[in-house]
């Protein structure tokens, strides 16, 4: 009982997240002083040479409206874009590849974006807390400082130039793998899964480099406290062997935060989504939504930015459920 | 019986070297409870640390030996070589922190069959062990539940129990009820004293409480800046104390009723800076198994 009634209010509580984050993405643009039926009235306007005349902006204006959702005062519009977006999932066409529906953009972009930010993340999570276990147990060998070493080494470096740096050594000086990488289109077929792989392979090498280094940090501090630990203290003196004391009692007590900054990275995923994407030409929704800043394609930004608040509130869903599970000692009430 | 044979050990702390243990010669006899108080500082823990075999870095035996007197679970007699290999087999140990000793995140049956044991049939050890903390005044359930769900004292219990399972020859037991209250800790005491003497085996209690002393053991080592002071019979020692030291511990037990204990202990409590003695390594024998230190006690 105790467990239903926390779900149903965890669940409430996200579905008020995303209410408050899909209101403040209507709100926002509307409080600019830019009103998009007109700026681009105004750039037809100046294409036609001033031409058209007042009943033809006006018939276009009340077209536009509709099509952007423009119609009727502030609570109105609010409305039809609230039952557009939860129930349609329909963020209305790209300005800039009009008519192609935002929602189709979306859709087929994502699967790119997913298949590589979630493969990589949860590679870099894998791997960093695997060396970064194995350097805080050992912490008092000289040959774990030499693990640490690697975490403190990559931590630092900005992902825009370890990309860069990978590009050039592995694409370019050695050319092992495409420069600009080719994506097939249409069917999947077994070839195209192996092409896909060996195209999508330089954008993973670098964004696991770039995770992995905090996360051999982050669980090396953690691990070295947890071995201090009286319950490894004890676990030793029972004559407990090294890698149960590693497996069993530090990792499983190191873990906890370490699941936490797990699921939030996963729902920062389009955040990495963007660099990653532009500086590999790969086609996912980062991709989409640098072409849509730069050509003001509010519709097509909007999507992308719903689709964020979406990732990270059920991110955060996620770590809360399956939270007890890991621990306990923490219990739904 | 347990020997120290002149045991020196030290910490190498840089290029220095504290010695926390300085010339201990002692017999410890079988089926025997033995308290060992002093301050904090005198080389209880280190001692502990060191007849237990948990020797690390930056710690080491730099004098002397240590003769177990036991033999192993496979026959061969215990030494200061192959100690560690006994552990929770014949030699167990019961720590200070009961409330976080057990790891939180796993039942506490999977504790119980972690580390090699005696025994590698785990299933048998489960079903045995159930079986075994019945005994110890805790129900069957315990076993299946997440340390959190049990009371401190049942903690300490379940320490005791995987303490004792095994029947081991010897027990370490570092301040076993420190995190206690009063009542928990006599009830944990009077378990842990029963349990010595179906087993017969020989206890090291370390604890600051000389109430306890009084109470559980059969023999009494003072300790004093890494010297033994004192070592006799409990009743001896209580009664005909010999060093002013032990006279102080002795004294600073409260008794109901006396008042004048207030100053006594007012005046001890600043005292530890002022007090200083200058204890000697070799023990003389005033009573038939009461040893006592050469020393000059000098307050200044």
């Amino acid at each position: 009982m105790g467990v239903i009634a926390f779900v149903a209010k965890r669940f409430g509580l996200y579905l008020a997240v995303l209410f408050i984050g899909l209101t403040i993405t209507f709100m926002l643009p509307r409080l600019m002083p830019i009103n998009p039926v007109d700026g681009y009235i105004g750039q037809i306007q100046s294409r036609a040479n001033g031409t058209l005349t007042p009943e033809a902006i006006e018939e276009m204006r009340a077209n536009l409206e509709v099509l952007y959702g423009l119609k009727g005062d502030i609570f109105t519009q609010y409305l039809s874009y609230l039952k557009r977006v939860v129930i349609d999932f329909d963020f209305g066409p790209s300005f800039t590849y009009y008519p192609a529906e935002v929602s189709t953009m979306i859709t087929t972009a994502l699967p790119w974006t997913l298949g590589l930010l979630l493969t990589a993340t949860i590679i870099a999570w894998l791997l960093g807390n695997m060396v970064g276990l194995v350097a805080g147990y050992f912490h008092k060998k000289r040959a774990a400082s030499i693990l640490e070493f690697v975490g403190i080494l990559l931590y630092p470096i900005p992902y825009y130039i370890m990309a860069v740096t990978v590009l050039l050594l592995l694409a370019y000086i050695f050319p092992i793998f495409p420069l600009s990488p080719t994506f097939p289109v249409g069917e999947i077929t077994w070839p195209k899964v192996g092409m896909i792989i060996y195209n999508s392979l330089l954008p993973a090498i670098t964004l696991v480099l770039a995770g992995f280094g905090w996360n051999i940090l982050s669980m090396k501090a953690l691990a070295v406290a947890t071995t201090e630990e009286p319950y490894v203290v004890y676990a030793r003196l029972k004559g407990a062997s090294n890698w149960t004391r590693m497996t069993r009692y530090v990792f499983r007590n190191a873990l906890l935060p370490q699941v936490t900054a797990l699921a939030l990275s996963l729902g920062m995923i389009f955040n990495g989504a963007l660099l990653t994407e532009i500086i590999f030409s790969y086609p996912g929704i980062g991709l989409i939504m640098r072409t849509a800043a730069t050509g003001g394609d509010y519709n097509v930004l909007y999507g992308a930015i719903t689709l964020s608040i979406l990732a990270v509130a059920t991110a955060g869903l996620v770590i809360d459920l399956i939270y007890p599970l890991l621990d306990p000692r923490i219990r739904h009430k | 019986m347990i020997r120290l044979n002149d045991l020196k050990i030290s910490y190498r702390i840089g290029s220095r070297t504290i010695d926390a243990v300085d010339g201990v010669t002692l017999t410890i006899p079988d089926n025997c409870v033995v308290g060992i108080a002093g301050e904090s500082g005198s080389g209880k823990s280190t001692l502990m640390k060191a007849i237990y075999g948990d020797i690390q870095s930056p710690m080491y035996i730099s004098r002397g030996s240590i003769d177990y007197g036991l033999k192993g679970v496979d026959g061969k007699p215990v030494t200061a070589g192959n100690v560690r290999k006994e552990w929770f087999k014949s030699i167990s140990y019961v720590p200070q922190s009961s409330m976080n000793s057990l790891n939180p995140v796993i039942k506490i049956r999977e504790q119980f069959i972690d580390f090699p044991g005696t025994d590698s049939n785990k299933k048998r050890v489960l079903e045995k062990a159930r079986a075994y903390i019945g005994k110890l005044g805790l129900p069957p359930e315990a076993m299946d539940s997440y340390p959190h769900q049990l009371s401190g004292g049942m903690r300490q219990r379940m320490m005791i129990a995987l303490a004792t399972f095994f029947q081991p020859e010897l027990i370490i037991a570092d301040e076993p009820t420190t995190a206690l209250d009063v009542v928990v800790q006599k009830d944990i005491l009077m378990l842990l004293m029963e349990l010595q003497e179906e087993m017969g085996n020989t206890i090291l209690v370390v604890s600051h409480d000389m109430g306890v002393h009084y109470q559980v053991t059969h023999k009494m080592l003072i300790m004093y800046a890494g010297r033994v002071v004192e070592y006799g019979d409990t009743d001896s020692v209580f009664a005909d104390p010999q060093h002013p030291y032990t006279r102080m511990l002795i004294d600073s037990l409260p008794t109901i009723g006396d008042d004048s204990m207030r100053g006594v202990l007012a005046s001890q409590a600043g005292a530890s800076g002022d007090r200083a003695y200058r204890v000697e390594p070799n023990l003389i024998e005033v009573k038939p198994g009461h040893f006592v230190a050469q020393s000059e006690g000098a307050s200044v």
